[in-house]
């Protein structure tokens, strides 16, 4: 039933010349949980849109299961969509709503009702039938809006981030329960999020799009650990980015000067192709931080030792802002492990990392 | 279900206002601004509903006074003079005419209205601005002007004065009503419903029919009732449209009012006010006033 | 006589076959307008007269002439005669009063004389219905008076002068002078009374100024109601608008001041530009025929223009239908007045503003 969907080199230009979404290309598999993350204005919702049938591509193509529906008018590509503030029809009762997308299909009023029932209780919204969309809470609206969408059994889901009108709480378990219906249903899910810690919880994989491109395809564990390039690696949570000339110690092979008297070892197998010039990352809760111990001086190229200037206690971890001896800021997250040794601002203190931690940008 | 709520802000501030007062002589001062800004709030209101009412109580007056003049107080209650605007086939004639005048101007202003508010807020014309102002324009424009032009308009062009010219004219300045009316709904108009629909299989007709126009329909109707209200009641312009032997009731009652100045008019009046007013009930109660969206 | 007739022989033709109509219609159907039938488009009043002309005078010119008569009494006439066209004017007779005649005439939308040759019965009107103070021909004339409430012992009235006598102060009734004939004439009176004749402006305003206070009103229909009512005691008005309510036993009258009456014409004028030039004459001479006079006269008590027309007692007694009776008629230069009016208007209503 599920559909796989290709986006193939897909633009979308604007009256006034603005690339709104440019070159687009990924395949989104059949089934899979899939993330358009990135800021607002990224071309995430535009693409979303195109999918649709909302917007037409200026150039490029975009298949569902191999059929080029480029062209296809919205209400021909059998596509659920639950939108942001949901779109309930505000003068249909919420069964009305729910049976909208079968009385087009033209199905018998039977079937209908049997089917609008069981969408209703698939989302635990049985009994509230005759309500209007303005007499539910935002948590109901958002379950009307799903049910709508896939009781018409839709090739793909689309979701135009559907949670983001919700409190916090509310929207952990929507997460949970529309990832639950997601795999039940073996959906193929697009969900645009500006979210990322949304997209690394439901995704099967993610693309980061910034500027009207996409920045990265991967999985949640790929774009955290692997982010190819300096934006994927500074969007999704905190990290230490470094930019420097690529230098080569005698030691143990290619290392990055990144200036102010700090060298930074490469991994091994990084590549390390193309000009001097390259940008790492490095999460902060891949640096270990002991007291200054002024005697050991670590493993060159992957210690440094600096002051805490502050924290920020954050439960289960505490990040320090640390400034190193040459003057380069760094975010370090240790756990939480114990009121003893926790370090406060003033502290001196060394950072101790591997070098295969480190993660070769492209800018 | 409104009422309850916006009657308790009321409810509370007399609850709040007995104690206050009996506490003690001092604190009488400070609640007493508040009891003549009431009192001054119940009479400025008062006052607005006895100024907007007022005519038509005169009006009800003279049309059941038997006297053949206005006369304060008046002498007693008699049906005579709605007896004798039944009896007058002139008057019964131009009553069913503007009528007939009036439902047919509703029907066009509001179609082409409606239709060309849809056009201006969702077709990206260029100048939209200007197309707006020029729709609205007959308001500006002194009706009689308006009416003069238009007669100009068709003597030049030998058509006489026929009936549709009539309602050409009575469209031409009810129009900016339905515009006003429609574009303030769509202004309001939350988009996604539309491709909500349109996702969920449904063409674009039938999302116009089922989303669109359901939940633009309080603007549209709203624009209606003015229309058929100005169009019944319209003088200035049916004053040069007007053919004869087909005049419409203002026209007629205008042209009585010369020669006879009896209760006829205050019946004439009362009938018109009435009529009007079943038929803005009578919209109301079949195509349904209430609004899901805030005008 | 007959070689005036012969002179038109076309209209000579339409005579003959109209009484031969006319003599056909008695014993067969009456007869219906079609649509082919020729149009005459002319305008008249409502109330009374456009009943009785409707239902009576304006079929039996259509049977007899074989013709639709098109009658707008919707005001205004004389903007919708400026705005068609000269060569395909919207009407073929106008018939208002005197003073929008001459503005129509002035802006040469009517012609200013008809034409005693194809109107014959133009010989038997009382002078003042041809005069030069007349465009056109008056083929009726109210006298405008003094109208009296008789149940509040005011006294006998004999003279204009008296509505200046302060015991009307209060209950004197007046006109909005700009859009009022009997207003307008009045002020012309006033200079006749307090000044060297009608055209003695600066008397009239001095007097007017002493009128008040007064009440004025736009309509006469709203000053007969006034003085209906007792509002008003002592009211300019013309000789109609009272006896209009004879047999009501209303306590109210008409003088006609010693100074003389003025003219309220009911005036028709032919448009240059008429297609229809012919039976525009002839409706003109219909509406001179003795009976035809003599219904509308007995119906709305106008003074008729025809010398001949012989009334009934009741409405003989008091309308202008004697040579004696009518010269004390006084007709108004509207020409004159018509060519100051923007300025006349100014003045009044600066008058009457204070």
């Amino acid at each position: 039933m599920s559909a796989s969907i290709e986006i193939a080199g897909v633009s979308k230009v604007y009256d006034g010349g603005v690339r709104a979404v440019d070159a687009v290309a990924m395949d989104i598999r059949q089934g899979e949980f899939f993330s358009l993350l990135g800021p607002s204005g990224c071309g995430k919702t535009t693409t979303l849109r195109m999918i649709a049938g909302f917007e037409t591509p200026s150039a490029g193509a975009i298949r569902v299961d191999g059929a080029d529906i480029t062209h296809v008018p919205a209400h021909k590509r059998d596509m659920g969509m639950v939108f942001q503030n949901y779109a309930l029809f505000p003068h249909r009762t919420v069964a009305e709503n729910v049976a909208f997308g079968l009385r087009m299909r033209g199905l018998e009023k039977a079937i209908i009702a049997a089917k609008v029932k069981a969408a209703l209780a698939m989302v635990e919204l049985s009994g509230l039938e005759d309500r209007r969309p303005a007499q539910l809470s935002g948590g109901q609206q958002q379950r009307v809006a799903l049910a709508r969408a896939i009781v018409i059994a839709p090739r793909v889901l689309l979701c135009d981030e559907p949670l983001g009108a919700l409190d916090k709480k509310l929207r952990q378990q929507m997460q949970f329960e529309l990832k639950q219906l997601q795999k039940k249903l073996g959906l193929t899910l697009v969900f645009v999020t500006h979210d990322q810690e949304e997209a690394l919880a439901m995704s099967d994989r993610i693309a980061v799009m910034n500027g009207g491109r996409v920045e990265q395809v991967g999985t949640p564990t790929e774009i955290y650990n692997q982010p190819t390039t300096r934006f994927v690696a500074d969007f999704i949570g905190d990290t230490n980015i470094f930019r420097g000339e690529r230098t080569a110690t005698a030691a143990a092979g290619p290392a990055l000067d990144v200036g102010k008297g700090l060298i930074l070892m490469l991994p091994l197998g990084a590549d390390t192709q193309g000009s001097g010039v390259l940008s790492v990352a490095l999460r902060p809760e891949k640096i270990l931080l002991s007291p200054r111990s002024e005697g050991a001086d670590g493993t060159a190229g992957a210690c440094a030792h600096g002051v805490i200037e502050n924290t920020n206690f954050l439960g289960g971890a505490v990040l320090y802002r640390i400034t190193l001896e040459g003057g380069h800021r760094v975010l370090v997250q240790q756990p939480n492990a114990g009121a003893g040794r926790l370090f406060v601002p003033g502290n001196g203190v060394t950072l101790d990392w591997t070098p295969a931690d480190l993660v070769v940008l492209k800018d | 279900m409104g009422n309850s709520a916006s009657h308790s802000p009321l409810l509370s501030s007399d609850r709040n206002a007995a104690p206050r007062q009996m506490v003690s002589a001092s604190m009488r001062t400070a609640s007493g601004p508040t009891h003549y800004g009431r009192a001054l709030y119940l009479a400025i209101n008062v006052a607005i509903l006895i100024f907007l009412l007022a005519p038509i109580a005169i009006v009800v007056v003279f049309a059941l006074n038997p006297t053949p003049f206005i006369q304060f107080p008046p002498v007693g209650v008699s049906l005579r003079w709605f007896e004798k605007f039944f009896a007058s086939r002139d008057f019964m004639h131009a009553l069913g005419f503007s009528l007939q005048i009036a439902l047919l101007t509703t029907v066009s202003a509001t179609v082409l209205g409606a239709s060309a508010a849809l056009a201006l807020a969702r077709g990206n014309l260029p100048g939209t601005r200007l197309i707006v102002a020029t729709m609205l324009s007959p308001l500006m424009l002194p009706a009689i002007l308006t009416g003069l032009a238009l007669f100009q308009t068709y003597v030049l062009l030998d058509v006489g004065r026929p009936t549709w010219g009539l309602v050409a004219g009575h469209t031409l300045v009810t129009l900016p009503y339905v515009v006003r009316t429609t574009l303030a709904v769509l202004h309001n108009f939350d988009l996604r419903l539309e491709e909500a629909a349109r996702n969920l299989g449904a063409s674009p007709l039938r999302t116009f029919f089922e989303v669109t126009l359901p939940l633009i329909k309080p603007g549209v109707l709203a624009g209606a009732i003015f229309a058929f209200i100005v169009s019944f009641d319209q003088f200035p312009v049916s004053l040069f449209l007007v053919s004869p032997g087909n005049e419409t009731l203002p026209v007629t009652l205008f042209n009585y009012l010369k020669f006879d100045l009896d209760g006829t008019i205050g019946a004439a009046s009362v009938v018109s006010i009435v009529l009007a007013f079943v038929v803005v009930v009578g919209l109301d109660r079949t195509v349904g006033l209430r609004s899901y969206v805030k005008l | 006589m007959m070689k005036a007739l012969g002179s038109s022989r076309l209209s000579r033709r339409r005579f003959l076959t109209a009484s031969a109509s006319l003599g056909i219609s008695t014993i067969a159907a009456p007869h219906v307008a079609r649509a082919d039938d020729p149009t005459l488009r002319i305008t008249g009043w409502g109330g009374k007269w456009g009943e009785v002309m409707k239902a009576e005078i304006g079929p039996a010119f259509e049977s007899e002439f074989k013709c639709k008569l098109q009658t707008d009494s919707a005001f205004p006439y004389l903007p919708k005669l400026q705005a068609s066209s000269r060569s395909a004017p919207i009407y073929d007779v106008l018939h208002t009063n005197s003073n929008e005649q001459w503005a129509a005439a002035e802006m040469g939308l009517v012609e200013p004389k008809i034409d005693a040759k194809l109107v014959p019965n133009l010989t038997d009107v009382y002078p003042y219905a041809i005069s030069d103070k007349i465009v056109g021909v008056s083929i009726f004339t109210s006298a405008i008076g003094l109208g009296l409430r008789t149940d509040k012992g005011y006294g006998s009235v004999s003279s204009w002068k008296e509505l200046w006598d302060p015991k009307y102060n209060g209950v004197r009734g007046g006109y909005v002078i700009p859009v009022n004939s009997l207003g307008q004439a009045f002020l012309m009176m006033c200079g006749t009374l307090f000044g060297k004749g009608q055209t003695d402006l600066d008397a009239a305003y001095a007097a007017l100024e002493k009128l008040k206070p007064i009440k004025i009103v736009d309509f006469t229909g709203a000053m007969e109601k006034m003085l209906l009512s007792g509002e008003v005691g002592l009211c300019v008005i013309h000789d109609s608008g009272i006896y209009r309510y004879d047999g009501q036993n209303q306590p109210i009258d008409f003088v006609a001041p010693s100074e003389g009456v003025l003219s309220l014409e009911q005036v028709l004028t032919i448009t240059p530009g008429s297609k229809m030039k012919e039976l525009a004459n002839a409706y003109v001479n219909y509406m001179l025929r003795p009976e035809i006079q003599k219904r509308l006269a007995e119906t709305v008590w106008y003074s008729p223009a025809n010398s001949k027309v012989k009334l009934d007692a009741k409405y003989d007694a008091k309308l202008l239908t004697t040579p004696e009776k009518v010269s004390k008629l006084i007709q108004v230069d509207w020409k004159w007045y018509n060519e100051r009016k923007d300025e006349i208007d100014q003045r009044v209503n600066r008058i009457f503003r204070a």
